[in-house]
């Protein structure tokens, strides 16, 4: 049985629903999820941010598992793509110097590896995660957070951090700063990967003593994630940025089947 | 707290900017031979300008997170001042306008060229465009206090217009050598006076000099600087709000938590970048 996936995204209040500069990309199928946030301060970030999700969710040439090295490699032909995207001829004198700058996206990539299992019984496996930037994972199990990754602390949150340039030979200090992370995941377990405005809320939450996910993972539609997230920018607990979250999650036994996989009944 | 406002279009800031355009501005300009010091003031705000079009910028145009202001001072007699709009070409006359109209209405584009590294060690020339709103103009006396009557009076309107942006940006270009009638320190404070709700309006001071001397930026101390002029400015300047003090610090300025908005023979083209309109990237300079 593969996961279950649901995606709510939101644009910065102020902001038309087509400036929205995150991206999100969900291939449940493939157990293959990732989330980008495009840099305000960047023109065309969304377009890159939308190439980044769909390269990572969809092109299987890049493992996360073969390290940092072949990223390099494996981002220009999408760079080119970025770049034939622009109308260049057409941009004015400020368009053009913008976007010879680059644009610039954080990247969130999160795939899972199921253990040998009978089809259509509650699985476990592994799970690994490639980040650039503050988009983050949380991972929860029996109602706790079991991992924050890359950042753990809402105080690391800054309004400038690493992120993956859409020019070729301007990632090389970035990459440096790029952080990869496993584990395991079995049935019953939660995954949320957030933009950095909700994972920031996420984790004051969490060292405050809540539960920030009962909420999240309760959201059952889009409509009710925008009333959500409203509510929080009006009360000046979450900051006005565009906002993603993907929710992931394992059918648990009980929930799911009462049979169980061969390798849980061999334990 | 103070200076948290968000810059956005529903909300926007503001930027005035004060240039000295007198007579003094003829003489030369620090190390840099053949070059005035009005060349250095034109230069200096044709950058800021650019920079701030450039930041406000995003695929579909430039966004109006700014109003602009470009205010020109000088006094060709004893008797007169010329204190009032300076933008060149389509903008001429007007006090304030959105950053999108600055961005569409340059006085014209310069093809002006930099070495750049070629990638094998060596040097090449590379030609990029170079906008001007603002040319070299000198004309007289310096009516340093006139201009900043004059800037207290167009902001009151503008925050009064604006009561929740953060607060406006004055900068003021100048050798500091104020020749009418006042005290430009206490004009200064009266700008600083103004407010919004986020916080007092913000002076900041761009000493442009004929000393010979490393360029200084954000100090926080009067020490050191060259002259009576530089001392002067140095004083009216604010100091910068927590954030911008953040940022510069986080960005290798060696910056103490009392540093003002104040540079001698540079600009402050980076206080720009340093305000926050959204996320940017580390390795974006």
């Amino acid at each position: 049985m593969v996961c279950c996936a649901s995606t709510f995204w939101l644009s910065k209040a102020g902001n038309a629903p087509e400036e929205y500069e995150d991206a999100f990309q969900s291939v449940p199928l493939l157990e293959c999820f990732a989330i980008a946030d495009g840099a305000t301060e960047s023109s065309f970030a969304g377009e890159w941010a939308r190439i980044l999700v769909r390269a990572f969710a969809t092109d299987s040439s890049l493992t996360i598992a073969s390290g940092l090295e072949g990223l390099v490699k494996w981002l220009e032909p999408f760079q080119r793509e970025w770049f034939q995207t622009i109308n260049w001829e057409g941009l004015p004198w400020f368009a053009e110097e913008k976007a010879r700058a680059g644009a610039f996206s954080t990247l969130l990539g999160l795939n899972f590896e199921k253990r040998d299992c009978k089809k259509d019984l509650p699985t476990s496996g592994s799970w690994h995660a490639l980040a650039i930037g503050d988009s983050c994972l949380f991972q929860v199990r029996d109602d706790t957070l079991l991992r924050a990754f890359p950042l753990a602390r809402s105080e690391q949150f800054s309004n400038c951090p690493p992120l993956l340039s859409s020019k070729q030979g301007s990632n090389h200090g970035v990459l440096d700063q790029a952080c990869l992370a496993e584990g395991s995941y079995q049935p019953g377990d939660l995954f949320l990967l957030a933009t950095d405005a909700l994972a920031h809320w996420f984790l004051g939450q969490f060292e405050r003593g809540a539960k920030p996910w009962v909420e999240l993972s309760a959201i059952p539609e889009q409509a009710d994630f925008e009333m959500f997230v409203t509510q929080l920018r009006q009360e000046h607990l979450i900051r006005n940025d565009d906002t993603t979250l993907i929710l992931i999650t394992f059918p648990s036994i009980t929930s799911g089947s009462d049979e169980r996989t061969s390798e849980e009944k061999g334990s | 707290m103070a200076y948290t406002a968000e810059i956005s279009r529903l909300n926007p800031s503001c930027f005035l900017f004060l240039i000295d355009q007198s007579t003094s501005m003829d003489g030369p300009f620090g190390e840099s031979a053949g070059k005035r010091k009005a060349d250095g003031v034109a230069d200096a705000i044709n950058r800021l300008l650019q920079n701030l079009v450039v930041k406000c910028t995003k695929a579909e145009g430039v966004r109006n997170y700014y109003d602009v202001g470009v205010i020109g001072y000088s006094q060709p007699n004893e008797h007169d001042t010329n204190v009032g709009p300076a933008f060149a070409g389509a903008l001429a006359g007007k006090e304030f306008v959105p950053v999108s109209e600055v961005a569409n209405n340059p006085a014209r584009i310069e093809e002006r060229t930099r070495k750049v590294e070629d990638g094998a060690g060596g040097l090449v020339d590379q030609t990029f465009k170079f906008p001007v709103w603002f040319d070299p103009i000198t004309n007289g006396g310096t009516p340093m206090c006139e201009a900043l009557r004059f800037a207290c009076r167009v902001l009151e309107g503008w925050v009064n217009a604006h009561p929740s942006s953060y607060p406006p940006m004055v900068i003021n270009i100048t050798d500091g050598e104020s020749t009418d009638e006042g005290d430009p320190l206490q004009e200064g404070e009266r700008v600083k006076t103004l407010a919004t709700n986020d916080g007092n309006v913000l002076l900041f001071n761009c000493h442009i000099s004929s000393h010979v001397g490393s360029p200084i930026v954000f100090p926080d101390t009067k020490a050191g600087l060259p002259d009576k002029f530089a001392e002067l400015l140095f004083e009216m300047s604010s100091v910068l709000p927590q954030g911008l003090l953040a940022a510069a610090q986080s960005e290798g300025y060696v910056a103490g938590a009392e540093a003002r908005g104040f540079a001698f023979n540079a600009d402050l083209v980076d206080l720009i970048r340093f305000l926050d309109i959204g996320t940017r990237a580390s390795n974006l300079r």
